[in-house]
């Protein structure tokens, strides 16, 4: 079971990776832009339970730490990312409100990549990366949660499929 | 409750690898480099073919969300560039990429750098709040850290990271970016630091000197010319702050180049053996004048008239 779960996770996570690195960098999107790697982890946490979320989360964090574009130590988005895939489904999973309902996920997604975002600047701040102006990161990071609003309803439908067909779930959005 | 016990060691398991990981690359140990850097090379030959196929869709959007903000620029250039446009209408992105590598190679050229020249493959994600690009040029093209990196304006930014065939840029707009600047025709000197966007702050170092707007400001360059070359033009000043509490005047300056629409860049490999002062700076636009059309009249003879 595990060695099946194991071998279609690796290439959704490595295929979701490549599509950010080759296709979402090409466009410097207003307002920052959304990871779509981000967005792909968090729906999956959403729907997993709490020790699988962990595990996505750490898996995701790993290889945005991997990106080039990283600014902060290696690691910083693997802990931030796990501790995000952890609480979301510490908080969503098994709350029929949210599974049963597309618009409660996406509500969980953005909220959660906004939080994750505030996280990773103050956990940048105290680590000495230099962020630019308060201004410029409020338009971050609002720009961001307004493109993970737009972007999530879009990728919703394939995630959940992925997950089910990973996890073998009986439904999917 | 097992369950529950079992999800909190994994939890905490997961946790102390990520402060691990973190705890390593602070202190410097290299551990992940050869992994990043194996990643980096397989990721590369991806964002070229990604970089090559959405070339033209990044030109259409960024001509789009540029259109509101340059409205009034666009109309008043629309009349000069008429007969222009009849020429681009059917040029490729080569062409475009072909206009800036010149426009480098001149801006080069003049003040001697020796320089190797690249396509950017890849815009650095925003999500961790920095300003990168991907340049399909790193180790083998002679490229090495902390290089001056040229658009066909001016700085464009840094050279962070080299791979063996992809190099990571650091732009100018980025907040962490700091280069030394002079304020061309003096020996004013300051700081110039990145603000996210196109617009960069200037600090100076000297209470005694000021700055006004539409200054121009060139780098200040280094020991050996690295990272930073002299003279390369940077920006012009658009602001000045005269805060009567200020220990020395700050500036708000517009880079030259546009970060959004870069195709292709220089990497100053070796600078040149003299600092070619004011030497970049751009020529301000001269006005054309406009030829006057006089016409005599001269009346043909009345067959009436005898």
């Amino acid at each position: 079971m595990f060695t099946r779960q194991f071998s279609i996770a690796v290439p959704i996570f490595l295929g979701v990776y490549l599509f950010q690195e080759a296709v979402i960098t090409q466009f410097r999107l207003p307002g920052g832009g959304f990871s779509i790697m981000m967005i792909f982890a968090l729906t999956w946490a959403v729907l997993s339970p709490t020790e699988i979320a962990a595990v996505i989360g750490f898996a995701a964090g790993f290889l945005m730490d991997l990106s080039q574009s990283a600014s902060g130590p290696f690691g910083q988005w693997t802990l931030i990312m796990l501790l995000a895939g952890y609480a979301i489904s510490y908080i969503g999973f098994g709350d029929d409100n949210v599974h049963a309902n597309a618009i409660g996920i996406i509500f969980f997604v953005v909220v959660a990549n906004f939080f994750v975002e505030v996280a990773y600047a103050l956990t940048s701040a105290l680590l000495g990366v230099q962020l630019g102006s308060f201004t410029q990161l409020l338009i971050n990071l609002f720009g961001m949660s307004i493109w993970a609003l737009l972007v999530s309803p879009l990728l919703l439908p394939l995630f959940s499929r992925l997950h089910a067909l990973l996890f073998d779930s009986r439904s999917s959005i | 409750m097992r369950n529950g016990g079992r999800a909190r060691l994994l939890l905490v398991v997961l946790i102390v690898t990520s402060l691990f990981l973190i705890t390593l690359d602070l202190r410097g140990v290299k551990v992940i480099d050869g992994f990043k850097q194996g990643t980096q090379t397989v990721v590369s030959p991806f964002q070229r073919a990604g970089s090559v196929v959405f070339t033209p869709i990044k030109n259409f959007f960024s001509d789009v969300t540029h259109l509101g903000r340059t409205r009034n620029q666009i109309e008043k250039l629309e009349a000069e560039n008429a007969n222009l446009k009849s020429k681009l209408i059917n040029r490729k992105n080569a062409d475009a990429q072909l206009k800036q590598l010149k426009s480098i190679l001149d801006l080069a050229g003049t003040a001697g750098y020796k320089v190797v020249n690249a396509r950017v493959i890849s815009n650095g994600s925003s999500q961790s709040f920095s300003q990168t690009i991907t340049i399909d040029s790193g180790a083998n093209a002679g490229i090495k850290k902390n290089m001056t990196v040229l658009s066909q304006y001016g700085v464009a930014g840094v050279v962070k990271d080299v791979y063996p065939s992809t190099a990571l840029i650091q732009l100018a707009s980025d907040p962490s970016f700091r280069i030394g600047a002079r304020i061309a025709g003096t020996q004013q000197i300051g700081i110039l630091t990145g603000r996210g966007n196109r617009t960069a702050a200037l600090q100076l170092l000297d209470n005694s000197t000021t700055v006004k707007e539409g200054d121009v400001l060139l780098s200040r360059g280094s020991i050996a010319n690295r990272p930073y070359v002299p003279g390369v033009p940077l920006g012009v000043v658009t602001a000045v702050d005269n805060s009567p509490g200020a220990v020395a005047q700050t500036a708000t300056v517009r880079y030259y180049t546009n970060f959004s629409t870069l195709g292709v860049v220089a990497i100053v490999v070796s600078g040149s053996a003299t600092d070619p002062g004011d030497a970049l700076v751009p020529a301000k636009p001269r006005v054309t004048p406009i030829p006057t059309v006089t016409v005599f009249v001269t009346p043909s003879p009345s067959p009436t008239a005898k």
